[in-house]
């Protein structure tokens, strides 16, 4: 490291080094982590990049409505993208997916005792007694045959005080969705549905919408995305 | 040829001849400080969209019920409760609909009912800490097992910036954390809001000029924490 004096009226200053140490003083703070995007966020970040600032948007709402140290399941996480802003708040957090590659990419990224993930289907099944669960661009995926079976998957992981938070495209975007997306969704929702839909499993159903990173309480159908938080499930007796 | 005048006399016609007249409160905040009405607006607009519709709510600290209205329009009923009795005078003369009601008493004397739904803003912040207890409890006594409560108050860190009118107002001022500690004690599901300006978001709590807590799911009295 060579070290440069610039006298400036008589004082010496060694300006370059100084910054280049104090840069190098920071950057040890940083540690000494890499990580990796798989097949589908690096597809994103390549070709859309502005849709990892509003996913990260999504996880960060929903990491807001769930109270410190919480246990929280995340139904269809892909690469994990949102562990780190859900573990945030989150005490312990399992993210589950059927995409064996992207569970891959996940688990090669986090190393923390608080995250897991596993791969599987989680249609009907039971990981544990959750706090919350989160599933975001989930159920537009899932034919409406089988859509009541992921809302009974999302009741039975929950506690009896448990919160559910999902989000989706809005129906009325569609006209708008590249034709991957289209291709993909086989059962989008309007905000009046997904707030029925919840209804029937929790008494009580907060909808937002989302435009870009922000979240509101505006018209529904303009809503880009939309975002429910479900508590007080049905099953529970009044107390 | 149409004139633009024969366009408009119709679009015109259809809006009545109904007028709503400002009361002391709103004349104030109107002629002084216009934007408090903005995002006073907001709030109520946020609280209703939460609370959804058909449902029957009551709004304390209604003051001239201009919020309430809000409420009545977006949610179907609405009934607003102020000891203020200038201020419901001006609210029933402004909104003379089924939909709504007021009420010129206050809120700890009324009657306990069972609504869907209990709004609250600019009230805590009012009310000294020794009777803080009592006003949740009545809160939580006047609402449905399934029913939302949203309160809201401004951020205690925005204190230094108010003026001198409000600073003598305030006699119970809210952190966020504080707030959802008070807020858990009774309804197990507690979500909290952050406002600045007409803008409610979920960012950093002490920056947040005002703070919005949504409970639902209240405790029983023998429940509570």
């Amino acid at each position: 490291m060579s070290r440069i004096d610039i006298y400036v009226e008589g004082v010496v200053l060694n300006v370059m080094v100084n910054e280049l140490e104090k840069w190098n003083e920071v950057k040890q703070m940083l540690g000494h982590r890499s990580m990796s995007l798989g097949a589908h966020w690096a597809y994103n970040l390549l070709n859309d990049p502005k849709r990892l600032s509003f996913v990260l948007s999504r996880y960060k709402f929903a990491s807001k409505m769930i109270p410190i140290g919480q246990r929280v399941l995340e139904l269809g996480c892909s690469e994990g993208i949102g562990a780190s802003i859900l573990c945030e708040r989150a005490g312990n957090y399992m993210g589950v997916d059927f995409d064996q590659e992207a569970i891959s990419v996940a688990q090669a990224n986090f190393n923390n005792p608080k995250v897991s993930f596993l791969v599987g289907d989680f249609m009907g099944n039971k990981y544990g007694v959750y706090d919350v669960v989160v599933s975001l661009d989930v159920i537009e995926h899932i034919n409406s045959g089988s859509e009541n079976v992921f809302f009974d998957t999302i009741c039975r992981n929950l506690d009896t005080d448990g919160i559910a938070i999902l989000g989706t495209p809005n129906e009325t975007s569609a006209s708008y969705a590249s034709s991957a997306s289209i291709a993909g969704h086989v059962n989008l929702f309007s905000g009046n549905r997904l707030r029925q839909s919840l209804q029937k499993y929790f008494r009580n159903v907060l909808l937002f919408g989302m435009n870009d990173e922000v979240v509101h309480t505006g018209f529904t159908p303009m809503s880009h995305y939309l975002i429910a938080v479900a508590c007080y499930k049905r099953e529970c007796r009044a107390t | 040829m149409d004139t633009d005048n024969t366009n408009w006399m119709p679009v015109k016609n259809l809006m009545g001849k109904s007028t709503v007249r400002f009361g002391q409160h709103l004349s104030f905040q109107f002629v002084n400080t216009p934007r408090r009405l903005l995002y006073s607006l907001s709030y109520y607009k946020f609280a209703a969209k939460l609370i959804g519709v058909e449902k029957n709510v009551i709004d304390i600290g209604c003051g001239e019920g201009l919020g309430t209205w809000v409420l009545a329009k977006e949610c179907g009923h609405a009934v607003g409760v102020d000891f203020d009795k200038d201020a419901i005078q001006t609210a029933r003369s402004n909104w003379p609909s089924s939909q709504v009601r007021f009420t010129d008493c206050d809120f700890m004397k009324i009657e306990d009912a069972c609504y869907d739904a209990i709004v609250a803003f600019d009230v805590i912040e009012h009310i000294l800490p020794v009777n803080s207890p009592d006003f949740f409890n009545k809160v939580s006594n006047n609402i449905a097992h399934d029913g939302l409560f949203i309160v809201g108050t401004p951020n205690e860190t925005s204190h230094m910036y108010a003026n001198e009118v409000t600073r003598k107002g305030h006699i119970n001022l809210f952190s966020g954390q504080r707030l959802e500690e008070q807020m858990r004690e009774v309804f197990h599901h507690v979500f909290m809001f952050g406002a600045n300006d007409e803008v409610i978001h979920t960012g950093f709590l002490p920056m947040s000029h005002y703070l919005i807590a949504v409970g639902c799911r209240r405790r029983k009295a023998n429940q509570r924490q």
